[in-house]
């Protein structure tokens, strides 16, 4: 915990949240109301009986015995009534089966050399642009095994709706298979399908190219979303979330990727190059269940979904944004601001997802530090050695996805939540191995994470995803049982060589 | 001791309430509701006439005269009039090299003068909307279309959107089908906001592929808003009551799924190709859809007589083809159907498949003269038709029915809430519908064609 002085103001979002922290204490009495009134009743009812003398004992159970049948019958019947009109009440727990992400071939492995070979070969680049490239990748944080489909590596890159579609295929159709050869899965079982790919839509969609691909049944719910960034996993595991709590006994499948053949950038804007130097080929596929059965089989349990929208705030709305050059050209432009914004969002979005997670204990003592200052701050006498207490989010989570924008991203986020280099270190490796795969990226951590050993039962996992718009999603799981070490799976067979330093600056030419 | 135990009796009869009114209250929000919809209504300056067709047709010098002949054939048997909204850039002469801005302006055009209206009409507030769906089939920016809606009326940090894409013209039914399911997730009062459009610029044709012109001759803007609600107090001013949704995909058969797709023809450019083996696959998944629809849609008497009546022409037939949709009559259950208007062969076929009388398919037809196929906004164009004509009195069923790549079948039902008569983007013209005659204006220009 930092130290401050007393007269520091608290911190930004730290000073937004109090009324919300007010409001959360109320509901949570009026939620509990009853158990905090019936659990003293109870606990005196249990003395009382203690206190029975042995043939007071004998005499009541001899008054129990004379109750007619009916009225024993009645009292079952309106506890059980009461247990099953609860347990009904409750919202259907949502259960990860497992997961697959998409393991590109060596062929397609893109080292800096011959990303640069390329860019100097192609007709569209000067030099000044090509060393631009040059800087971004040094920086990246990417690694030389990140992967570009193959037609981006033609000269000059293919782009076709063909070679679109057969990348689409290529990566959600491998993932597909991996799922579907993990978990058992029947195709004709099936009743959820939500795809996401942000940047290629074409019609019929891509969840109908899985539709015609698997042969899933008629009457499946299929879902496209499209143009939701690189946070759509995890709207996508939202939509699913509500069709599995609208339909009982159901699986759902989720498939995000991002699709690079169409999105090759062949303009000189520097602000819109680097999506090229840090967009990678990447996919997953998800199996979510609702089914009571699922539970001992499944990985993770899905705790919360929090989405948060900036899209009001105009910077934010602008700072990822489609756009075509002087040229005419078409990529996606970042802004300059884009670190600050995503920070904001954070932010935002941690103000929602606090309360749902911090333990009792963290949420009492900032409650108790807020009242605590206020108070004193009321009296007019600013007290000394009174800290703004500062709720500490390693303690609601053991392990945490963050999306691998890029190196600057896990940066401010470290900062920002003050995580330690373990926690982000997921997120950095899979930035080094497989770049930025966009929607897909979060579930590739989480491989790495399970690769490693280090996924245990119970533990709490808090996946957070930044997308254009702009919006940052959370999803909180946790843990039902102990991961062992995959032996298939994109990890599997580099996991040994990882963690790897990465330097600040990769020295290339 | 007595004391304790009545205590303890009275807690529990607290609790049980206090379920029984979860319970009641979760059983309220789940239905839904449609408060109002908004028809978009493109400015006068973008009508196709017959004249300005003929010049577009013209300007695409790759055409050779076989071509030439069977696109104005299409055009002039298709049923729609000179009334029809194409977008600027193409009226403008743009077709073959559409920007990014030419695509977002058409949009723009559409989603927000549709919302802007139907906020002004409901009276909500942007800041109220809790949910916000968006279905544009073929085109989808970054940051998406509804972050776009967000950013314009400033809508809350905690709203969920949803961008639906590719779904074809089917996907009205797909988006209500959507906030349906999250209105029974989420049992708190729930606001949802709906856009549909299509976007035509982008993805005009310039090719001579026969296949992928058909779009070009029959897709027009259009577009519609609607607010969807579960707020049992929102009840009395709501226009129509959700009933039931079926959703049927047939993209298991490889037929089906190719029949409407966009691909690229040989020489690159890309295009929407609707094939000969459509009509087919409408048919399957039109049959299949049937099949679920119609348990759930007619009294039990009319099932019980359609079921004997399939199986005497079955056992007659002696295993003969079973052709469950043939000869069903859904008019027991449905008093109004809004047909999607794909083109007049489509509500033709559907037509008489269902059963329906001139007075059913009317709107349809009607709906196809006025705004062409405006994709998954067709059905909404048909039902403002129904209500600018005051034929959707209280108690009224009214099923919508459309169709889409994929190949999808999607119908959901309502009941209508209260009379409805609001005009809406019909208003100024209904008095002139049906026409004393649908004779095509191009038909009389260019109807040498059909001889030649």
């Amino acid at each position: 915990m930092p130290s401050s002085s007393s007269s520091e103001p608290l911190p930004e979002f730290l000073s937004s949240v109090k009324l919300k922290y007010v409001e959360l204490g109320y509901r949570y009495v009026m939620s509990k109301l009853v158990t905090l009134v019936l659990f003293p009743v109870m606990v005196v009812l249990l003395l009382e009986t203690l206190k029975l003398d042995p043939s007071e004992v004998v005499s009541l159970w001899r008054r129990a015995q004379g109750i007619s049948a009916v009225n024993t019958l009645a009292a079952v019947f309106l506890l059980v009534l009461v247990a099953t009109a609860y347990f009904m009440s409750r919202p259907r727990p949502i259960f990860l089966v497992d997961f697959a992400c998409f393991l590109p071939a060596p062929s397609c492995r893109v080292p800096f050399a011959t990303y640069i070979e390329h860019a100097r070969l192609v007709p569209f680049f000067d030099e000044k642009t090509v060393r631009f490239q040059l800087r971004i990748l040094e920086r990246s944080g990417l690694g030389e095994e990140t992967c570009l489909p193959p037609d981006n590596r033609y000269i000059p890159p293919r782009n076709s709706l063909k070679a679109s579609r057969a990348e689409a295929e290529l990566v959600i159709f491998s993932a597909l298979d991996q799922l579907i050869g993990k978990t058992g899965l029947k195709p004709k079982d099936v009743d959820i399908l939500v795809v996401n790919c942000s940047l290629f839509s074409p019609t019929p969609s891509l969840s109908d190219m899985v539709v015609n691909k698997y042969k899933l049944r008629s009457n499946v719910l299929s879902f496209n979303l499209s143009g939701m960034g690189c946070s759509a996993g995890l709207i996508s595991i939202d939509l699913a979330r509500d069709l599995l709590q609208a339909h009982p006994n159901s699986y759902a499948l989720v498939v995000s990727t991002e699709i690079i053949t169409p999105n090759y950038y062949i303009g000189k804007e520097r602000s819109m190059l680097l999506p090229n130097c840090l967009f990678r080929m990447g996919a997953a596929a998800v199996l979510l269940s609702n089914r009571r059965r699922d539970r001992s089989r499944a990985k993770y349990r899905l705790l919360h979904v929090v989405r948060t929208h900036r899209g009001a705030d105009d910077p934010a709305y602008r700072c990822v944004h489609e756009d075509e050059d002087d040229d005419g050209n078409s990529g996606i432009r970042l802004s300059k601001d884009l670190m600050a914004i995503a920070g904001e969002a954070l932010r935002a979005n941690i103000m929602t997802v606090g309360p749902l997670v911090l333990p009792v204990t963290e949420q009492l003592r900032f409650l108790a530090s807020l009242v605590g200052r206020r108070l004193i701050t009321a009296g007019a006498v600013a007290r000394p050695g009174w800290k703004p207490y500062v709720p500490d989010f390693m303690r609601a989570f053991e392990h945490f996805c963050i999306h691998a924008g890029g190196r600057a991203v896990i940066d401010e986020l470290q900062r920002s939540l003050r995580l330690s280099s373990e926690h982000v270190e997921a997120s950095r490796m899979a930035l080094h191995r497989f770049g930025n795969t966009s929607s897909s990226s979060l579930w590739y951590e989480l491989g790495y994470i399970e690769a490693k050993g280090r996924m245990h039962r119970g533990d709490r996992v808090w996946m957070i995803g930044f997308g254009s718009g702009f919006k940052c999603n959370s999803a909180v799981w946790r843990c039902l049982r102990s991961v062992a070490t995959p032996v298939e799976g994109p990890w599997a067979e580099c996991i040994h060589r990882y963690p790897v330093d990465i330097p600040e600056v990769v020295k290339l030419l | 001791m007595e004391l304790l135990w009545l205590i303890s009796a009275t807690i529990l009869l607290h609790c049980l309430l206090r379920l029984a009114r979860t319970a009641l209250d979760r059983r309220r929000r789940q239905q839904c509701y449609l408060l109002d919809y908004e028809l978009y209504k493109p400015s006068d300056d973008r009508k196709l006439s017959t004249h300005l067709c003929n010049a577009i047709i013209s300007r695409n010098l790759r055409l050779s005269l076989p071509d030439l002949r069977f696109l104005l054939k299409v055009v002039v048997n298709s049923g729609i009039s000179e009334e029809t909204y194409a977008p600027r850039s193409v009226i403008l002469g743009r077709e073959e090299c559409p920007t990014l801005a030419d695509a977002l302006d058409e949009l723009d055009d559409a989603l927000f003068s549709a919302l802007d209206a139907l906020f002004c009409r409901t009276a909500i507030r942007p800041r109220d909307v809790d949910l916000l769906v968006v279905n544009v089939s073929m085109f989808s920016p970054a940051p998406s279309l509804t972050a776009r809606i967000v950013n314009r009326y400033k809508m809350r940090e905690d709203v969920r959107t949803f961008n639906l894409a590719g779904m074809g013209c089917s996907a009205s039914p797909i988006a209500v089908d959507l906030v349906n399911n999250a209105f029974k997730a989420t049992p708190q009062a729930t606001l949802a906001v709906v856009v549909t459009s299509e976007s035509i610029a982008p993805n005009w044709y310039c090719g001579t592929d026969k296949s992928k012109m058909l779009g070009n001759c029959l897709f027009r803007c259009g577009g519609c808003a609607f607010v969807l609600t579960n707020d049992p107090e929102l009840r009395r001013r709501a226009k129509m009551r959700l009933r039931c949704l079926v959703r049927t995909h047939i993209g298991a058969s490889d037929e089906a799924y190719q029949c409407a797709i966009q691909t690229e023809d040989e020489d690159g450019r890309v295009g929407f190709h609707l094939g000969k083996t459509l009509p087919k696959a409408a048919v399957r998944a039109f049959a299949e859809n049937l099949q679920r629809l119609a348990p759930r849609v007619l009294p039990p008497v009319d099932l019980a007589i359609y079921a004997l009546r399939h199986w005497l022409t079955r056992w007659a037939a002696k295993g003969g083809d079973p052709a469950a949709a043939r000869g069903i009559s859904l008019k027991g259950g449905v008093e109004h159907f809004c047909l999607h208007t794909g083109g007049a062969a489509v509500i033709e076929a559907v037509g008489r498949a269902l059963g329906l009388t001139k007075h059913d398919v009317e709107p349809a037809r009607m709906a196809l003269h006025r705004w062409g196929n405006t994709s998954a906004s067709s059905v909404w164009y048909v039902l403002g038709y129904m209500e600018a004509k005051r034929r959707l009195r209280r108690g009224d069923r009214v099923l919508m029915l459309s169709f889409g790549a994929g190949f999808k079948c999607n119908s959901c039902l309502w009941e209508v809430l209260r009379h409805l008569d609001d005009g809406g983007a019909w208003a100024d013209c209904i008095h002139r519908y049906p026409p004393q005659t649908l004779v095509n204006p191009f038909l009389e220009q260019f109807g040498w064609v059909n001889e030649a």
